[in-house]
């Protein structure tokens, strides 16, 4: 029961890492066809896209830090 | 052009097995590989900067070859509540003086009557390490670590680079730009033009510098952290907490008053929900330094993890020596691997950067905004 931990922190960082998938997954996704209906626009959504990303994989980030402390603490 | 490529894939090979390097050996006889210490030993600050294991061609009691390990030793320096301000030119002085002792990087003062084993260099394990230290006395540590010291040969580079770029600008006025002016400039240009411009609008101009800093050194600094002998830099939180400290002080220092309206009481929502408002507003001043600095720090740290385990594959298949048959086995997937996840994290050395600057631009910008809607 000792490494109860272990098991926790692997199945958290699974899960933050799904979360994240799907996130970026939608968001990306969205994009292209956005781009794909106003090429004009890409640049604009492309940067907004970036910028997103970077809070969901910030958020994803949070999680798997949390479960490196519960694997090192 | 297939010259080229293969020379390219060349240096990235040699990059690579920069990571593959003879482990510490000087410490106890260990029997089987121990993944962990490995990983941390590179990924964590340290005060000697560990060079190279050169083979002594002896062998020690156990049969395993001796490594003379090539390292800068770092100088201490600290603060003890028991005699004051103390300076040791490198780790050996110190236990030579045998009143402060380093453990696991950190300095710890001798206890009475006890003394530093001989045979203790400072990494390993200190046997009977509670009666060693002295826990009673307090120590605050200044001395520069591994990281510090390449904190500043980066800053030393940068400001030789691109002052000698600004140099050329002023003596080559109205020309097309020059040698490292052409590698230069797009960089300047895109930070200048798509983030600074982009969110800060007319006064760009104003944080240009801070945000080309800020580029620069995350990037750099990326950059040196992939490469073998250097420190792991971003992969320090103090490092990145600090960037993300500078630029929470920048963000709040030009709060408009709007903002700060709309950080203790809201505009336009019902009395009751204001002090709820409040909090979660005040909460997220903080929060969003904290996400900069975890953000750039989990990144790094992911990638060097990933890079070290897959080397670490090939230790660990081979049983540290005893399964050759295992260890070239793995080695040709862990190179690939390995080659495949730095060009990756070359990648995302940049996008960091760029991340890391966007949104302390996105975020000063934020805070200048007034808003003339008053609900």
């Amino acid at each position: 029961m000792e490494n109860i931990g272990l098991i926790g922190a692997g199945i958290g960082a699974g899960l933050a890492a799904i979360g994240a998938g799907i996130g970026i997954g939608r968001l990306t996704a969205s994009a292209v066809e956005s781009m794909a209906r106003q090429p004009e626009m890409s640049g604009d959504i492309r940067g907004a896209m970036i910028l997103m990303a970077a809070f969901i994989e910030g958020v994803a980030l949070f999680g798997e830090v949390i479960c490196l402390l519960a694997v090192f603490q | 052009m297939i010259i080229r490529k293969s020379l390219i894939l060349i240096l990235l090979t040699i990059i690579s097995c920069g990571y593959i390097r003879a482990e510490d050996t000087d410490s106890t006889h260990s029997e089987e590989f121990n993944i962990s210490e490995t990983l941390f030993h590179h990924i964590l600050d340290s005060h000697d900067w560990h060079l190279v294991d050169i083979p002594t061609g002896e062998t020690d009691a156990h049969g395993d070859p001796v490594y003379k390990p090539v390292a800068l030793h770092l100088p201490w320096l600290f603060y003890s509540s028991k005699t004051g301000l103390e300076f040791y030119a490198n780790t050996h002085a110190m236990h030579e003086a045998g009143k402060y002792v380093s453990h696991h990087e950190h300095v710890y003062a001798v206890a009475e009557g006890q003394s530093v084993p001989h045979e203790y260099h400072g990494h390993g394990e200190l046997e009977n390490s509670e009666e060693i230290i002295d826990e009673s006395v307090t120590i605050y540590d200044l001395s520069p670590s591994k990281t510090v010291v390449q904190i500043f040969l980066i800053g030393l580079l940068l400001v030789w680079l691109l002052s000698s770029v600004a140099k050329s600008y002023a003596k080559r006025e109205g020309q097309a730009p020059k040698g490292m002016q052409s590698l230069m400039e797009p960089i300047i240009l895109f930070v200048r033009d798509d983030i600074a411009k982009e969110y800060l609008g007319e006064k760009a101009e104003k944080f240009a510098p801070y945000l080309l800093s800020l580029f620069f050194f995350i990037w750099f600094s990326n950059m040196f952290g992939l490469m073998p002998f250097n420190s792991n830099i971003m992969g320090n939180i103090s490092v990145t907490a600090a960037l993300a400290f500078l630029s929470f002080i920048l963000i709040q220092v030009n709060g408009s008053k709007d903002y700060w309206r709309h950080t203790f009481a809201m505009p336009g929502v019902p009395i009751a929900i204001v002090p709820l408002m409040t909090i979660i507003e005040v909460l997220s001043l903080f929060i969003k330094p904290i996400a900069l600095a975890i953000r750039l720090f989990a990144n790094i740290t992911a990638g060097h993890f990933m890079v070290l385990s897959l080397v670490c594959l090939i230790f660990l298949m081979g049983e540290s020596g005893k399964n050759l048959g295992g260890a070239f086995g793995i080695m040709p997937v862990s190179i690939v691997f390995t080659l495949a996840i730095l060009t990756l994290e070359v990648i995302v050395a940049i996008i960091q950067a760029y991340i890391f600057t966007l949104l302390t631009a996105v975020f000063i910008g934020m805070a200048r905004e007034t808003h003339d809607d008053h609900h």
